[in-house]
């Protein structure tokens, strides 16, 4: 079977716990040709879309998920929405979850939205990331 | 440095723009540091196998880059407390040593309180490669105009 409209609400288990580390944070920042000092130093601050770096490996269980039958090759980044209650930070212990919240199927596609939620120590929230992805349904041989 | 933000705030107040090039390299760049290696993003023979007319960028370096305009303009990226972009049109980035240019403009869309909600708009090649894309900032204090009007 494929991914159908009730598989929203379908829950994936925690991705294991991800260290942020200061060096990741510069790299990422230099990535983006981001010379803010917030980003460098000792202890420095995450840029608010770092949590992508994170939000990748809840992702992979999304589209490794053989229930679904989806395949990456085919997937189209549609939106992305981030919520903030603070900034990821050096030494941060985080953990993902990922949610499917809705399923909407088109004629040849699929439109899956899916919610990670980004904790740290003590179940805190940190973040979330909403996205939306295209899923083009093979066409039968 | 950046404490006076809110002066003089206005919906359509436009914030600095930014000019960025995004070149191959910067791609790789991101890749590794993203840790997101879908070869549409490096690989000409991939991108194309997907039907696209190139190498493109990736639309989370796109994203990211764009939140500059913001973060610059507030000094403290920790300010920022939600950030959505949709992906309306891809980003081809040529296989030479000047890339392509992405042009980043950002408007004040609204003020309420504290919280100001910025407009961003993305052009590559005179074409809008970002559709909606709006990030609220709290700027922790009350923006001195609106005081007056209440």
């Amino acid at each position: 079977m494929a991914i159908t409209e009730a598989h929203a609400g379908r829950r994936y288990p925690p991705c294991d716990p991800y260290q942020v580390a200061a060096a990741k944070i510069t790299e990422f920042a230099t990535a983006l040709g981001d010379d803010n000092p917030r980003y460098r130093g000792d202890s420095p601050i995450a840029p608010p879309t770092f949590a992508t770096v994170i939000t990748a490996h809840a992702w992979d269980q999304l589209f490794g998920d053989p229930e679904l039958e989806l395949s990456l090759d085919r997937v189209v980044h549609a939106d992305q929405r981030y919520t903030f209650l603070r900034s990821l930070r050096t030494g941060d212990e985080v953990i993902a979850r990922l949610v499917i919240d809705k399923v909407r199927i088109r004629s040849g596609s699929e439109l899956i939205s899916a919610s990670v939620d980004i904790s740290g120590g003590d179940a805190e929230p940190i973040c979330t990331a909403q996205a939306t992805f295209l899923h083009a349904r093979q066409v039968p041989a | 440095m950046k404490a006076n933000v809110a002066e003089g705030l206005e919906v359509g107040t436009q914030l600095p723009s930014l000019a960025v090039r995004f070149t191959r390299e910067r791609l790789i760049r991101y890749a590794g540091a993203a840790t997101d290696f879908n070869p549409i993003h490096y690989s000409e023979h991939f991108a194309r196998l997907a039907g696209l007319p190139g190498v493109i960028a990736h639309g989370m370096l796109t994203m990211g880059t764009a939140l500059r305009v913001v973060t610059n303009w507030v000094g403290d990226p920790s300010r920022v407390t939600s950030y959505f972009v949709r992906f309306t049109r891809p980003v081809v980035v040529p296989d030479d040593a000047n890339g392509v240019e992405v042009q980043f403009n950002a408007t004040v869309a609204a003020i309420e309180g504290s919280l100001v909600t910025v407009s961003i708009e993305a052009i590559c090649d005179g074409q809008k490669v970002l559709g909606a894309a709006r990030a609220e900032v709290d700027l922790g204090m009350r923006v001195p105009h609106l005081d007056h009007e209440s």
